[in-house]
């Protein structure tokens, strides 16, 4: 029995470098894809590894093509389709995996590590994050050390130790040298606006925070996700805490478990456009930076007063895009934080007092004693609120699990839980009273990032509020949440949250205090990343490069001018590269720095018209120079010193070395011959 | 410096040879392609692999990631990737990178190549070659090969001259003209290949392969001659003689030594001293070759069975000898035979 390291040390090594960069880039793959499809994949990887290893057999051309029929069962069925973008991606995964059991041979082997580099480009689609960067950065570097081991080979007929750093490092200078022109070609290579063409439309992609519908008491838990759902800087005053509502998907319908949107359903041009709204004051300005969430929601603070590109806003004020949000999305917009709908506004005739039949009896009991005891609707309202001030409900994130009827199960018996709850029973108790009312999902808040100017809208921040429609009034924001005593919210970070305008009295620990400030810090760098090279787009180039250029007096740039000048800045930076790389050097002189002083020293003498002979001495030389250049007889006797002694001397001195330098660097580049010697 | 085409020299044979057969305007030579595809020609010293002289061409692999940095530039542009972008635009600034990395790798080299010792025809001659790269820390990964030859891979460090054979099969018998040697690498990523070509004077002297069939010469002659057996074994005792330098010291007479001042060599004579003659004429019934090649079993054999020997050929006669130093004039008389006077020879 061989022992692993016998086995490592039979093995081909660019094999080993090849299957460590796909396993890199394939990482984010694996935990993404159907469960089957990764199972397969690591199968398939660690089967070519076994072989390497000589433990295991490559498989027989029939099995092969077997497997290859798997695989593409395995995906049909998983997927129903074979194209668009996961099926592709799961496609390309296992093909891959196939084409290392036949792969042979130094042509093959390119093309696999072909495969790779376009796998890692695959990943770019799904995130684009820093560290999603770094990570396929280093995939690549691993692919390249597989293909530099591959061509360096080790079939030598002499036994030359050949080192696996050797490989990678050589792999790393070509990478770090190419990083220069990629900086250059990502500037200024000009980004064309738009898909070339239609893209298939993916429905599998999976969705991330804020969903279309509600259950209320299905989930017992709510998640604790601190990612970013989008950063908002404001072009002037931002407005209170208290009157940031980022307005989501409105959910108009309830069928006694979830609460969701007969509209959402339809296609993008179906959604009717008929809304109107009036605004009371000037609108505010800001732009919104949205993480990709595979949804068609842009967010916005009530109520909107513009559109961005390719979107239309729906009767509910929900402003829906076109396609689903698949990138980093950027757009500026303007809202009312104060508004008023026109008091001429019909009542709506949309089902906003639809209920479920045999759902909540207890709750409607009581909507009905409320009115009556209320009298008016407006009243009704603050009656409602004021039940769950008084009443004994809690703000928690652990409600316990609502197993009979939601609505009743949670007025009378749990009366624990989170802003779904309340705005759910809030509708309920509104419409089982008459009074037209929907939930509205979205964000409330954000946490400004006290080192730069800028919101930061998190999936934590998601919240649930309602609206109510009253005569003369319109559509009026209520947040049940909000009426909650601080006193009876459990969380500490809820209280900073949810009570309105902030709480004073919260102490939150330095440990977390620290932990919040390197988020801040995380989060600019994250920012910068997304502007500057996520969100690089033909506008943005265009500014950027404009503001460059009108620094250097240019006034307009074109695409023309922006392709001439990467190519040119492009050939410039080669040809050094080629004067670097190929110039003719000594290697003895670049290894030998003394040498290197005194051969410089010589070409100045040389310049001023002293030739050193060939096999002339130090001594001789210096004595010959002190003759022609009286003047400059102490450096040249101190330069000859210091060269004969590092170079004869038993024990050179390392600190001579740094005085020739010195010294070889002040001697004068050209010595002028004084007008006597010259005649 | 002789371009083919002007001075078709005996060194250029093969290389005219190819040439010859080409219509016109294919000769490529006369282009000024020549030196492209056929390099410079036989150069008398070193050669010092400048940038005249290294060529460079993307592989088909290095052509398949062209291919490959196509389809990422128009998948960035599609999905409006900017990860995607960097991507690509690293791995083509990669590419031009490796074109550099590739042309230093042969640039600077400097060659010799050697004189190979003499083989029997259908063997591998083994053309000494030694690289030296006194301006770049490595050359990885080259390949030298004669066009048709199997290659041999190299890896010359730094300051450290690489002395290695590339092997030459023979199919003809005589002395050749040792073609141009190309150089070529396709390191670091297999992008691109870089070659030169090296030809030097250098010649390789192939005997006549052995006939397997050695069938005896048909007659050995014993001569006794009237002073006796004077042919020399290692058998009877036959006389002394003064001591020469070279002769071996088992036969050194010792006794005369301890006796005298003088050195004497105890002479012997062998019991049954054949002598031979290997004749053109004994074989009239094969053609030329097969009778070169006879030939050179027979010296080969009368050589291991320590016979003395000569040789005669139409207009060349070898007198009865022995010694490796006279079978190798028998071999090369025969590696010759009916060659072009004017072969020049090493």
């Amino acid at each position: 029995m061989k022992t692993l390291r016998q086995r490592l040390h039979n093995t081909t090594t660019a094999n080993l470098w090849l299957l460590a960069g796909l396993l890199v880039a394939l990482l984010p793959h694996l935990l993404r894809i159907p469960l089957i499809i990764s199972a397969a994949a690591s199968v398939l990887l660690g089967w070519r590894l076994g072989y390497e290893l000589h433990y295991l057999r490559l498989p027989p051309r029939l099995w092969r093509w077997l497997l290859a029929l798997l695989a593409a069962i395995i995906i049909y069925s998983s997927f129903h389709s074979l194209v668009g973008r996961q099926a592709g991606v799961a496609l390309l995964v296992l093909m891959l995996g196939l084409k290392l059991l036949e792969m042979n041979g130094p042509r093959d082997f390119s093309v696999t590590c072909y495969l790779g580099f376009f796998l890692i480009s695959t990943v770019f689609l799904f995130t684009q994050s820093i560290l999603t960067g770094l990570f396929m950065l280093l995939a690549t570097t691993l692919l390249l050390t597989a293909l530099v081991a591959q061509y360096r080979g080790t079939e030598y007929h002499d036994t030359q130790h050949i080192s696996e750093s050797m490989n990678l490092r050589k792999a790393a200078l070509i990478v770090a040298q190419a990083l220069p022109l990629t900086v250059l070609l990502f500037v200024l290579f000009p980004r064309i606006p738009g898909p070339l063409w239609q893209l298939p439309n993916d429905r599998s992609g999976a969705k991330t925070g804020i969903s279309d519908s509600m259950s209320p008491g299905m989930i017992s838990q709510l998640s604790n996700d601190n990612s970013v759902a989008f950063r908002v800087r404001f072009a002037s005053e931002p407005p209170p805490p208290a009157q940031l509502y980022w307005r989501g998907p409105v959910l108009t319908v309830f069928d006694g478990r979830t609460w969701f949107n007969p509209d959402h359903k339809k296609p993008w041009s179906k959604v009717s456009t008929r809304s109107r709204y009036q605004a009371l004051n000037a609108a505010i300005s800001y732009t919104v930076t949205l993480e990709p969430h595979q949804q068609r929601w842009l967010f916005a603070l009530d109520l909107p007063a513009m559109l961005p590109a390719d979107s239309i806003l729906s009767p509910d004020y929900e402003i829906i895009a076109r396609h689903n949000v698949e990138q980093l999305r950027r757009y500026d917009m303007q809202s009312y934080p104060y508004y008023a709908l026109a008091q001429t506004e019909a009542p709506p005739e949309r089902p906003y007092l639809q209920l479920p039949t045999g759902v909540g009896p207890q709750a409607r009991v009581l909507a009905r004693a409320m009115l009556a005891q209320a009298g008016s609707k407006a009243a009704m309202v603050k009656r409602v609120l004021q039940y769950f001030r008084q009443q004994p409900f809690y703000y928690t994130r652990q409600p316990p699990l609502l197993l009979g009827d939601p609505i009743d199960e949670f007025l009378f018996n749990s009366r624990r839980g989170y802003c779904e709850h309340y705005a759910a029973s809030f509708v309920f108790l509104m419409r089982a009273a008459g009074i037209p009312a929907r939930v509205v999902t979205g964000y409330r808040g954000g946490e400004m990032n006290p080192l730069s100017d800028y919101f930061i809208v998190r999936q934590s921040d998601a919240h649930a509020w309602t609206e109510v429609w009253l005569a003369g009034k319109g559509w009026l924001r209520v947040d049940p949440t909000t009426v909650i005593p601080v006193s009876r919210i459990e969380n500490q970070l809820d209280r900073l949250r949810i009570a309105p305008d902030g709480i004073s009295n919260v102490s939150l620990s330095w440990a977390h205090q620290a932990w919040r400030q390197l988020g801040f810090n995380w989060d600019l760098v994250n920012r910068a990343w997304n502007q500057w090279i996520i969100n690089y787009n033909n506008r943005r180039q265009q500014d950027f490069l404009q503001k460059i250029m009108a620094r250097f007096g240019f006034a307009d740039i074109d695409w023309q001018t922006m392709i001439l000048t990467m190519l040119l800045s492009l050939f410039a930076i080669l040809a050094g590269y080629a004067w670097w790389l190929l110039r003719r050097s000594e290697m003895k002189h670049r290894k030998d720095p003394v040498q290197r002083y005194y051969t410089n020293y010589c070409h100045k003498l040389d310049r001023s018209g002293l030739a050193r002979q060939v096999a002339e001495g130090a001594w001789d030389f210096a004595q010959r120079a002190q003759q022609r250049f009286p003047e400059h007889s102490k450096a040249i006797v101190e330069i000859a010193g210091l060269y004969n002694r590092l170079r004869y001397a038993p024990w050179p001195r390392k600190e001579d070395v740094h005085r020739l330098q010195k010294a070889v660097r002040c001697f004068p580049n050209r010595i002028k011959y004084p007008q006597a010697l010259q005649e | 410096m002789a371009t083919p085409h002007s001075n078709p020299s005996s060194h250029r044979r093969i290389l005219n040879w190819r040439i010859r057969h080409w219509p016109e305007p294919l000769r490529l030579t006369s282009l000024g392609f020549g030196r492209f595809f056929y390099g410079q020609g036989p150069e008398p010293g070193p050669i010092t692999l400048t940038s005249k002289r290294v060529y460079i061409l993307p592989t088909r692999m290095g052509l398949s990631y062209a291919l490959l940095l196509l389809i990422l530039l128009l998948s960035a542009i599609n999905y409006n990737n900017n990860l995607t972008y960097a991507l690509t635009f690293l791995l083509t600034s990669i590419g031009f990178l490796t074109m550099l990395h590739s042309y230093r790798n042969l640039l600077h080299l400097q060659i010799n190549i050697g004189n190979p010792a003499a083989v029997f025809c259908g063997e591998y001659a083994q053309v000494p070659i030694r690289l030296e790269n006194r301006l770049q820390p490595s050359s990885d990964a080259i390949s030298l090969q004669i066009p048709g030859q199997p290659a041999v891979t190299v890896r010359i460090v730094e300051l450290q001259p690489l002395q290695t054979v590339i092997p030459m099969h023979t199919t003809q018998r005589g002395l050749h003209a040792i073609p141009r040697v190309r150089i070529s690498s396709v390191f670091p990523l297999g992008l691109f290949r870089v070659w030169a070509h090296a030809e030097q004077l250098r010649y390789q002297l192939v005997y006549p392969a052995p006939d397997p069939h050695a069938a005896r010469p048909q007659q050995t002659s014993y001569q006794a001659t009237l002073s006796g057996d004077r042919g020399r074994g290692a058998d009877d005792f036959a006389g002394l003689r003064s001591y020469h330098p070279g002769d071996s010291l088992r036969h050194i007479h010792w006794k005369a030594v301890a006796r005298s001042e003088a050195l004497y060599t105890k002479e012997f004579g062998g019991d049954r001293c054949e002598e031979l003659w290997l004749n053109w004429d004994q074989l009239p019934q094969l053609d030329n070759e097969a009778r070169l090649s006879r030939l050179t079993r027979w010296v080969l054999d009368a050589h291991r069975t320590q016979l003395r020997y000569g040789l005669r050929l139409p207009g060349t006669c070898l007198k009865l000898a022995s010694g490796a130093e006279h079978q190798q004039r028998c071999l090369k008389a025969l590696a010759l035979f009916d060659q072009q006077p004017n072969d020049p020879m090493p």
